[in-house]
């Protein structure tokens, strides 16, 4: 009996992999599938440091360029099977192979779109925005689509975002500018050029100027999350777990910025053969039953599969998918000194 | 060298942070100097950051005065600040660190115009060999060392006449000698071939009777060997002042530490053993009770993951536990950046520090010295921990080891000095001393006020969750008495698998805190009926940490990849049911006890 060991973060998810499990198992009846989970990132790279490391990792985190050096590089596995790389999404490949390898496949991917309340726009007889909109259009709609009564008290706001340093990257990327440079090593030059601070001016000033957006610890008087504002800077698994089944939403893209750039970041996580598995072979066939020929996660990372599932065809879904070709790496996967310091500076806007 | 780009990198984004400060009126001088030094020596890049944020332009206008040339100035304070950072442990009076940073640059400014002032970038040997790289050298780099002597070697005839550079040659080859003593004679006879008599890696080979591929293995480890050694010689380490003369060990002995004193929440646990240590030896229920973790019960949103125990504000509830008990305590806390950092939601919030020692060993040192043991948290813990606190209670310059307890060792261990700079949750803790004499009166009272005080702390955890919220969205907990519902949920979910060993561990720390809360209620100084339902509540615990006992019976605390059968669930999701009924009736006890005293009051 030969045995491998997929090692994962992702809790939520452990039902489909158990699935995959069961599945390959009965394909193939000499290997046994072992799923262990871990709590954290920090965990699982103490269990590959262990003499008992696992086959396969599944992080919530993707491993871009594969800094750490654990995983194998799937590119000559992904290049056996004839159409993988043509079926894979282009634009997920292009980021997964930051430096050139392929240490996993994407997994739980999730760029940000804006998903507007059809119903609250209605209301105030507003078209719904499309894909060519500006910043200052979004603006204008945001404004119309903020209700305050007479004492300024907010009964909906026109636009929904966290206050997350993160979650402002797509807007200064769009407008050319970027937090880290291509190389991961420095800010300088980055998050200080006028691009990205005239996005930042523009995100402080929905807040604090025309007041559209939720300020921390604001009192309101609007429906509750996810239904206190008109447009909502929403990633994939926002819609998918809380406004694709009400029917009220729309989704369009990002608005433009003056800087013109068609980017948007993306959240993902990657599943990756280690470089202690002893049967990496089976362990890659493993992870392509678990996500290539299995409906394991949403949205797919095959075009083929995106087709099966009807995603193509999904009025909401299919935004999502074609944004995949304007994803590109953000702060988040390229400095690690950036990652930690991201509550610190969110601490800071708090304040 | 990486720590130095790092730093750079800080320093450039908070300085820019303070100018901004400055500019828009508000108080720059709002956090004193020392306190920032203090920070910074902490290996805080951020306290640097701001230090520098508000001295550069003072540095710069020193540089300039003693150098006279604005341009050499601004290399000047550049090296400074370096210098400044690298050395910053070094400094023992940290209210003086204006002067301090004078001399740094006054030191800086002689050594750039000995080299040959304003114009030495761009004379000395590009005009003879037409190499600019050769003038690029940084003097504290060792790899950038190494790589100027490799070429200085073939020009040495050319340089003899350069009295300023035989000078700089002398020092330089005199700092490499005194690395070189961390080499073995192997090692140390590879290298000096290949760096001073030229050799090339083939001849060596042939000289050693070993393969080219050893020789570089041998080159690439004395290089790793030498930075570390001239890392420590740059930050003032013992090693720099002469063969280790200066080295120091000292081992603490620790009390015994018999099984009725401990918990299994090990952060109260090691400060019991910490405070017994120092002769203040108090039962583990009362530090359970008064710091709150005797009534804490948090679990993941994710699964049955066991990181809720270790999710809450760790700066504040330790100084505020010292508060209570008296004692004024220091913290060192701090993420490393280069590598996945273990409970993020607890730590997203410390500062990024670097992995130097320097930063750490001074801290540990001093309170070794003093024969106080430092609470630590340690990522290198024994199976089935991941992490757990500890206490560091001595230490070894020689063998470059600190000693260390370690929850499935009765002996301890050794962790070395490489691995305590390089964990990537930094928490360090010392206990300073008593704040106050508090009488014998005044004391009685204060354990009054104490214990009503974790009482009301009780309920309201209990009622309404914990106040510590991580920022980090996706790392999200469930505390208090809705902890009980969510735990059962993840039994009987068939989306969530749930996580094994974390139930192991819920199981066994929150049914031992459970036992040490009733423990504590059954001792605390209550009068009438309020003493009587808190004693029916202390009974109501004991009832619920039975059924918790139980789960840790069916669930034992070790590392298995077994998945658990539905009638192991089932038998767990009977016992959490019972343990909150049992709670829910001791925290409504604790609330009628609440509205008693009030009235007896």
């Amino acid at each position: 009996m030969r045995q491998i060991r997929f090692l994962t973060e992702i809790a939520y998810n452990v039902k489909n992999v158990m699935e995959a499990k069961e599945s390959f198992e009965q394909l193939n009846p000499d290997v046994q599938v072992v799923v262990e989970q871990a709590e954290d990132s920090f965990e699982l790279f103490q269990a590959y440091k262990s003499e008992e490391a696992p086959d396969l990792i599944e992080m919530g985190g993707y491993p871009v360029g594969n800094r750490s050096g654990t995983f194998i590089d799937l590119n000559p596995y992904v290049a056996e099977i004839e159409g993988l790389e043509e079926d894979l999404f282009p634009g997920l490949l292009r980021v997964a192979r930051h430096d050139g390898t392929l240490p996993g496949l994407p997994v739980e991917i999730s760029p940000p779109l804006i998903m507007y309340n059809k119903e609250m726009f209605d209301q105030e007889g507003l078209m719904y925005p499309a894909d060519d909109w500006f910043w200052d259009d979004m603006i204008g709609l945001a404004k119309r689509l903020t209700l305050r009564d007479e004492s300024g008290l907010a009964k909906q706001f026109g636009f929904g975002i966290g206050i997350d340093i993160e979650w402002f990257e797509p807007f200064v990327m769009r407008n050319g500018g970027r937090y880290i440079s291509p190389d991961g090593t420095t800010s300088r030059g980055y998050v200080d050029s006028p691009a990205t601070i005239q996005a930042f001016r523009k995100i402080v000033e929905a807040f604090r100027l025309h007041r559209i957006i939720r300020l921390p610890d604001e009192p309101a008087e609007t429906a509750k999350w996810p239904d206190e504002a008109a447009m909502n800077f929403a990633f994939a698994w926002d819609a998918r777990h809380y406004r694709l089944k009400s029917g009220r939403y729309g989704v369009v893209g990002l608005p433009n910025m003056p800087g013109g750039e068609a980017a948007n970041m993306i959240y993902m996580g990657g599943a990756g053969v280690t470089k202690k598995s002893a049967n990496p072979r089976l362990a890659w066939e493993f992870l392509r039953h678990y996500l290539l020929e299995r409906d394991s996660w949403m949205p797919p990372i095959s075009k083929s599969q995106a087709e099966k599932r009807g995603l193509t065809a999904h009025p909401i879904w299919s935004r999502y998918l074609k944004e995949l070709d304007h994803i590109q790496i953000s702060g988040f996967f390229q400095n690690r000194k950036w990652n930690a310091s991201r509550q610190l500076i969110n601490e800071d806007i708090h304040r | 060298m990486k720590a130095k780009k790092t730093q750079e990198d800080g320093m450039g984004l908070v300085a820019n942070k303070a100018a901004v400060w400055m500019e828009q009126g508000g108080s720059a001088q709002a956090e004193s100097d020392q306190a920032l030094v203090e920070r910074a020596q902490q290996g805080d890049i951020e306290a640097f950051g701001e230090l520098i944020g508000q001295h550069r332009n003072k540095a710069r206008n020193w540089a300039e005065r003693m150098t006279g040339d604005p341009y050499l100035a601004d290399d000047v304070v550049q090296d400074a600040l370096i210098r400044a950072f690298l050395h910053l442990g070094s400094l023992a009076d940290t209210s003086r660190f204006l002067p301090w940073l004078h001399r740094i640059v006054q030191n800086q400014a002689n050594m750039r115009l000995r080299r040959g002032g304003p114009f030495k970038r761009e004379q000395p040997f590009t005009s003879w060999q037409g190499d600019a790289s050769l003038n690029r050298v940084e003097w504290d780099n060792l790899d950038s060392i190494l790589d100027h002597l490799t070429c200085m070697a073939s020009k040495e005839a050319v340089k003899q006449n350069d009295p300023a550079e035989r000078l700089l040659r002398k020092e330089l080859y005199e700092t490499i000698r005194a690395l070189l003593h961390c080499l073995n004679r192997k090692e140390r006879g590879i290298f000096e071939a290949y760096f001073f008599q030229q050799l090339s890696p083939d001849e060596i080979a042939t000289m050693y009777h070993t393969t080219t591929g050893t020789v570089y293995t041998y080159l690439h480890r004395s290089r790793q060997k030498l930075r570390q050694t001239h890392l420590r010689a740059t930050l003032g380490l013992h090693e720099s002042k002469g063969g280790g003369c200066m080295s120091k060990q000292k081992v603490i002995q620790l009390p015994e530490w018999q099984r009725h004193y401990s918990a299994k929440m090990s952060f109260v646990d090691r400060i019991g053993h910490m405070l017994a240590t120092l002769g203040d030896i108090r039962p583990t229920s009362e530090l359970m009770g008064i710091s709150g973790f005797a009534f804490r019960m948090k679990i993941s949103n994710r699964t049955t993951f066991s990181d809720g125990i270790y999710v809450f504000d760790w700066r504040k509830v330790f100084r505020g536990l010292m508060d209570k008990l008296g004692y004024d305590a220091s913290v060192v806390c701090g993420q490393l950046s280069n590598g996945p950092v273990p409970l993020l939601s607890a730590a997203e919030r410390f500062p990024v520090v670097l992995p130097i020692e320097e930063a750490v060993l001074p801290f540990i040192r001093k309170y070794i010295d003093m024969g106080k043991p430092l609470l630590y948290f340690d990522t290198l813990a024994d199976r089935p921990y991941v992490h757990e606190w500890a206490l560091i209670y001595g230490y070894d310059d020689e063998r470059r080891i600190a000693y260390v307890t370690d929850a499935m060792r009765e002996n301890g261990k050794t962790v070395s000095y490489k691995e305590i700079a390089e964990n990537p949750l930094r928490f360090l803790a010392g206990i300073n001393g008593r704040k106050e004499d508090l009488s014998d009166q005044s004391d009685k009272l204060t354990v009054m006020e104490r214990n009503k005080q974790a009482i009301k702390f009780a309920v309201n955890y209990a009622r309404n969750g914990c106040d510590y919220v991580p920022m980090t969205t996706y790392l999200n907990y469930t505390s208090g008495l809705a902890t009980y519902d969510r735990w059962i949920l993840y039994l009987h979910n068939p989306e969530v698998a749930p996580n094994r060993y974390g139930i192991g561990q819920l199981a066994a720390v929150y049914a031992d805190a459970k036992h040490q809360a009733a423990r504590y209620l059954r001792g605390v100084q209550l009068q009438g009926e309020s003493m009587r339902l808190t004693l029916l509540a202390a009974e109501a615990y004991e009832q619920a940490a039975e059924a918790l006992d139980n789960i840790s019976g069916e669930v034992p605390f070790v590392r298995s990849s077994e998945p658990l059968v539905s009638e192991t669930l089932h038998k767990c999701r009977e016992q959490l049911e019972k343990a909150k009924e049992f709670e829910t009736a001791a925290i409504g006890y604790l609330e009628n006890a609440i509205k008693r005293w009030g009235g007896e009051e």
